[in-house]
């Protein structure tokens, strides 16, 4: 089969939903290697804009591929696949906020990669993969620790983007640390770097940084030229995290310039993206953050909603600093109302069931 | 997928990608035949199935992300095919269809990379291979 049918192969089987895909179809895409690297290649595309559909597709993929035994592709191909939709299903569960779930994946796209002729890329891959996930546990030190060895690898395997992507993490590790100079010394070589006109979102994510490492400095105005940047970056393209994420820079700034409605109002779009990609993690966080504008607009009511609608999320993945916060600006709203203990004590019991 | 024959026609050029891939699978096949035919002591009609069985793994392989461009994945593709080779005489003699020579005895104890390497000069990428990551 040649590239464009399998292609074309592949964006029929995804434009069935899954749930209806007729066992035909799924048994001769599956097992159709051709097939089954653009189907790859699609999954990989839509990790940032749709991370819940790549991880359905990744890990129907994946059994199917068990199932099927040791049969499978030519020579190394069966461990190809299984590393590989491993690690698409892995990098999207931790853009879902499953980080438990990204684990065991990138376990298992391991596993697959290093029976492959040429482990080296996909390795690095699930290494990256894995010092995110790091990062989002806020282990920044394991990942100032970690990172440069892996940007090294990603240079000699001559991958550009990927160079810009480690690059990025150490970047934003040192923000979070308040090393703010040495972020802005680390993101702007990754800003040069030219492979980054081929993935719009990255460059955008990788402005946007800028702009919050600006922002973070109190250079305000610098920081809403690097946001603008970034917009004009992401105009045409959809849904995606790196515009979640700029939307939710651009509201914080907003709130901070003392516009804070016109910040919420950004806070809330990041967060109808965020729902929208099923990014639960990032929703709950953001929700938190809204409440806090929200009651510097006395408006508490509201405020207590978007906390309790962070705490199913906030109680699943163990999000103890979210947790607090929450606390502490439920507490804030009941004491300005002076109503609705339930509220509170709701929160009280959530937070003790996770403790 | 078949193997293109003959020479490569500019007029019938496809995607510059696959005619890349194409031009390094034609350029490496004699070395190929080579390993499979003399080394490997396939028949002849057998190598020539395992070659179109290479030549469709490696268009797959050169299409994986992150991986080098087609002239330099020339190591794998040797790889492969002593790996093939070796895959493929180890099931027949398993099964009782062929008797394997002394020599022949041999060459399926050694590591496929090992093998590649001495048929080929330019490997350099196959140390990277066993480089920590």
């Amino acid at each position: 089969m040649s590239p464009e049918e399998a292609a074309s192969f592949a964006g029929r089987y995804l434009s069935v939903d899954s749930a209806e895909r007729p066992a035909e179809l799924t048994n001769s895409a599956l097992s159709n290697p051709d097939v089954l690297t653009s189907l790859s290649r699609i999954l990989r595309e839509r990790f940032s804009s749709d991370p819940s559909l790549a991880l359905d597709e990744a890990n129907f993929i994946y059994r199917w591929l068990t199932d099927k035994g040791q049969r499978f592709g030519l020579f190394d191909e069966r461990d190809y696949f299984l590393g590989e939709t491993a690690f698409i299903a892995g990098t999207a569960s931790r853009l879902l906020g499953k980080r438990e779930e990204a684990f065991r994946w990138l376990d298992r796209a391991e596993a697959g990669f290093r029976h492959t002729i040429n482990p080296a890329a996909g390795l690095a891959n699930v290494a990256y993969a894995r010092l995110s996930l790091r990062f989002e546990m806020g282990r920044y030190d394991d990942v100032l620790d970690l990172v440069p060895s892996l940007t090294a690898s990603f240079r000699k395997l001559d991958m550009p983007l990927e160079v810009a992507k480690s690059e990025l993490l150490r970047a934003k590790s040192l923000k979070q640390m308040g090393r703010l100079e040495e972020a802005y010394a680390a993101l702007d070589p990754v800003r040069q770097i030219t492979a980054l006109r081929q993935s719009p979102d990255l460059h955008a994510h990788v402005v946007s940084e800028i702009g919050s490492v600006h922002h973070l400095a109190g250079r305000t105005d610098e920081a809403l030229v690097a946001y603008e940047s970034s917009l004009e970056l992401l105009h045409d393209r959809g849904v995606s995290m790196a515009r979640a994420d700029l939307k939710m820079f651009l509201g914080g700034l907003l709130r901070d310039k003392g516009n804070v409605a016109a910040g919420a109002s950004s806070l809330r779009s990041a967060l109808e993206d965020y729902l929208e990609m099923g990014a639960a993690t990032r929703a709950a966080y953001l929700r938190v953050v809204l409440a806090e504008a929200l009651l510097a607009l006395t408006r508490p009511r509201e405020a207590e909603w978007e906390i309790l609608q962070a705490l199913p999320t906030i109680e699943e993945q163990k999000m103890v600093p979210e947790g607090f916060a929450a606390v502490a600006l439920l507490r804030e709203s009941v004491k300005r109302r002076k109503t609705d203990p339930n509220a509170l004590r709701e929160l009280r019991e959530h937070l003790q069931k996770q403790n | 997928m078949e193997i293109p024959d003959g020479p490569l026609n500019p007029a019938e050029a496809d995607d510059p990608f696959e005619l890349e891939i194409r031009s390094v699978f034609q350029d490496t096949l004699g070395l190929i035949h080579l390993a499979l035919v003399s080394h490997y002591d396939l028949e002849e009609l057998e190598a020539i199935e395992l070659e179109k069985d290479l030549y469709v793994w490696f268009v797959r392989f050169c299409m994986r992300p992150g991986n080098f461009s087609p002239r330099q994945s020339r190591p794998f593709l040797m790889v492969a095919c002593c790996q093939f080779a070796r895959e493929y005489q180890k099931y027949l003699i398993g099964t009782g269809i062929r008797e394997a020579g002394e020599k022949l005895s041999k060459l399926l104890d050694r590591e496929p990379t090992e093998v590649a390497r001495d048929f080929s000069q330019d490997l350099e990428f196959l140390g990277f291979r066993h480089r920590d990551v």
